[in-house]
């Protein structure tokens, strides 16, 4: 188990800066997961702490011991890949034992180790198996149980579930989430997933273009975004931004609209965002807004409305149940809370 | 020009069905009648060698005293010749995977100073032929007092480009990085990580290029010619040259011809065999790279 520690972690590819200078500490037995867009530098992050690429500048320190110049090896931590890169040669048993025989550990403890992780993870029928001949799914229960084996100060993952079909995602992310409460060990978790950062995470950790955008924990990500960035991509469907200006306690749109939502807004007010959720569909004439219903998609326990606003575009209105009283082409008010908003100033930053 | 789609009984696709069954039969021909005179030849005797129709089998059968007298002229020495070729293209072929494959492996997967320098050379080393090569190479061993040595044919035939090229190409393709880098996790060293996860996953390609050095080396002349001098050390090719221009140069060798020919259909039964064998690899393997999600 460990605490992990970045200090102005910089990369460089070339003359190309990836990660430029990263800040992070990792508490002891925390579940951290890194999302991003592509290209963000998560895969990056993650490969800088397991040593498989070299910090251009910086440290890292685990457990408070500075690892920045040791191997992947020394830093004693396991990573499960997204292809699984399971040695293709060798059956089940061989790829859990690979690791440990490398360490030189006596070849029954090397058994029973691997028997009791296959036990675990549920693989002990196919430990004489080639990974040709497993499953996508069973495959990456090799791949994760390769890491458990052996027993690392930390796990990192580095977007494990996304070659799994749907159902058997959320499976494994079940399992993954048991797993770590089960080892109690630190887990850095690389996703493009919403689900997965909000479920599995203690902490999300936000990266847009190298650098951290937000750390916190999901809730915090949710309700108070730190920027126009995280805040759009935190949340499925996406949180409704709208460029404002403020006059006294009324909002002007871009179009020239004006809404008078009864609080008073800062004058460097320049966005404002609500969840699908914090918006009401009120009938036409009422509340702040108005405009027109232009899909409407229904999922049961849900459905979201997504309303046209004309020259400022298109917001999306959730509501629980299936609301049978709305349908496409159908005007409608929007209604505002003034409080809930979240405010935004011109270069992207929270007001509040 | 795509056949996929096409109606196997259309009048276009019959029609240039026919035109490559024609073309590769022309080929076949072309590279095929040297070799059936070569073995048409060796059934011959000397006299029906010259009398006869070359390209079909004379009416006395010759070949068994034709092999006796290959193997006895000049006290056996053909087949020390057999056993000095195969020497030196075993040594070398098995020389050249290994080096190729480790060349092949360090340009596919390691970031080096010099690296597209280097890799820009082996590239232009494919161009270069060996022959032109050879007599500065002899030069160089002769100053190392390594000439007339076996040395003097194996150490340049350990150096084989083309293989590099193919072991690169190989190699980018069937081992992903992630899996070097699982290896890396897992604590294994580079070499480690080569010798017990990487090489298995080679074997196709190691066998490919197995069997065209020893093919090259099997078959090279020059390159013997030019470092050895003494006939014990002779590799086949050598050593029938030798036999060959003493026939041409009259002085009671006539009888040779044939020798010389039942020779040469002796020497390439081999390769011929290590063909065989190795179709086993190419077979099982050129598709048994990484395990894909
Ligand atoms: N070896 C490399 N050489 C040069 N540039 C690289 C290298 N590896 C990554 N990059 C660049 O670094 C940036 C971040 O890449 P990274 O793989 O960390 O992104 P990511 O957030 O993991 O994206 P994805 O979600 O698509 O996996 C990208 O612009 C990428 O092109
Ligand atoms: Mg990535």
């Amino acid at each position: 188990m460990a605490a992990i520690e970045l200090r102005n972690v910089r990369k460089a590819f070339g003359t190309v800066e990836v990660i430029g200078n990263v800040n992070l500490s990792i508490e002891d037995g925390a579940f951290v997961i890194f999302v991003g867009p592509s290209g963000s530098g998560k895969s990056t992050l993650l490969r800088l702490v397991a040593g498989l690429e070299d910090a251009t500048a910086g440290q890292i320190l685990i457990d408070g011991t500075d690892v920045t110049q040791l191997g992947p090896a020394e830093r004693q931590l396991s990573m499960v890949f997204q292809s699984y890169a399971l040695y293709p040669t060798k059956t089940v048993r061989q790829n859990m034992s690979f690791g440990l025989e490398v360490a030189r550990l006596p070849k029954a403890d090397i058994r029973t180790r691997v028997d009791a992780v296959a036990d675990i993870l549920k693989i002990g029928e196919y430990l004489d198996r080639k990974p040709r001949a497993l499953s996508g799914g069973q495959r990456q229960r090799v791949a994760i149980g390769r890491a458990i084996v052996r027993e690392p100060v930390a796990f990192l993952f580095d977007e494990p579930l996304s070659n799994l079909d749907a159902a058997l995602r959320v499976e494994m992310r079940i399992e993954i989430a048991k797993l770590h409460q089960r080892l109690g060990a630190t887990m850095i978790y690389v996703t493009h997933d919403q689900v997965e950062a909000m479920t599995l995470a203690d902490r999300i950790v936000v990266l847009d273009r190298g650098s951290i955008q937000q750390v916190g924990t999901p809730m915090e990500l949710y309700q108070r975004p730190a920027n126009l960035f995280v805040a759009q991509f935190i949340g499925s469907p996406k949180m409704n931004v709208l460029a404002v200006r403020p006059d006294g306690s009324a909002l002007v749109f871009a179009d020239g609209r004006r809404a008078d939502l009864g609080v008073s807004f800062p004058p460097r007010l320049a966005h404002v965002g609500f969840r699908p959720e914090e918006v009401q569909l009120l009938s036409i004439g009422q509340g702040h807004l108005q405009g027109k219903v232009e899909v409407v998609e229904r999922l049961g326990s849900d459905t979201f409305a997504h309303v046209g606003l004309g020259e400022l575009g298109i917001i999306t209105a959730r509501m629980p149940g299936n609301v049978l009283s709305i349908s496409p082409g159908q005007p409608v008010g929007l209604g505002l809370s003034g409080n809930q908003l979240h405010q935004f100033s011109r270069d992207g930053s929270r007001l509040s | 020009m795509s056949i996929v789609g096409k109606n196997a009984s259309s009048a276009k696709f019959r029609r240039n069905r026919w035109l490559l069954t024609g073309l590769l039969s022309l080929y076949f021909i072309y590279t095929f009648m040297p070799l059936f005179y070569v073995i048409t030849a060796a059934t011959k005797s000397n006299q029906d060698l010259f009398s006869t129709f070359g390209l079909w089998f004379a009416e006395d059968f010759s070949l068994w005293e034709n092999l006796a007298t290959l193997f006895t002229i000049q006290d056996g020495i053909f087949l020390k010749w057999m056993a000095n070729t195969a020497y030196y293209s075993s040594v070398s072929a098995v020389g050249a995977a290994l080096f190729s494959t480790l060349a092949g492996y360090a340009f596919a997967k390691y970031r080096f100073f010099g690296k597209k320098l280097m890799f820009a050379l082996v590239l232009g080393a494919v161009m270069i032929p060996q022959t032109a090569l050879v007599i500065p190479m002899f030069l160089m061993l002769s100053s190392m007092g390594l000439t007339n040595t076996s040395l003097a044919v194996i150490l340049p035939s350990l150096v084989f480009p083309p293989g590099v090229f193919l072991m690169w190409a190989y190699i980018d393709d069937a081992i992903s990085n992630e899996l070097i880098e699982a290896g890396r996790m897992d604590g294994a060293g580079e070499v480690h990580i080569f010798s017990s996860i990487a090489f298995r996953m080679l074997m196709p390609g190691f066998a490919t290029v197995l069997i065209l050095a020893f093919v090259a080396s099997w078959n090279n002349y020059f390159l013997p010619l030019v470092m050895l001098n003494k006939p014990d050390m002779f590799p086949i090719t050598v050593g029938l040259a030798q036999l060959y221009s003493t026939a041409i140069s009259g002085t009671g060798g006539v009888l040779l011809f044939t020798v010389v020919m039942t020779g040469a259909l002796v020497s390439i039964v081999p390769v011929i065999a290590a063909f065989l064998i190795m179709q086993r690899f190419w077979q099982g393997g050129l598709g048994a790279g990484g395990v894909k999600a």
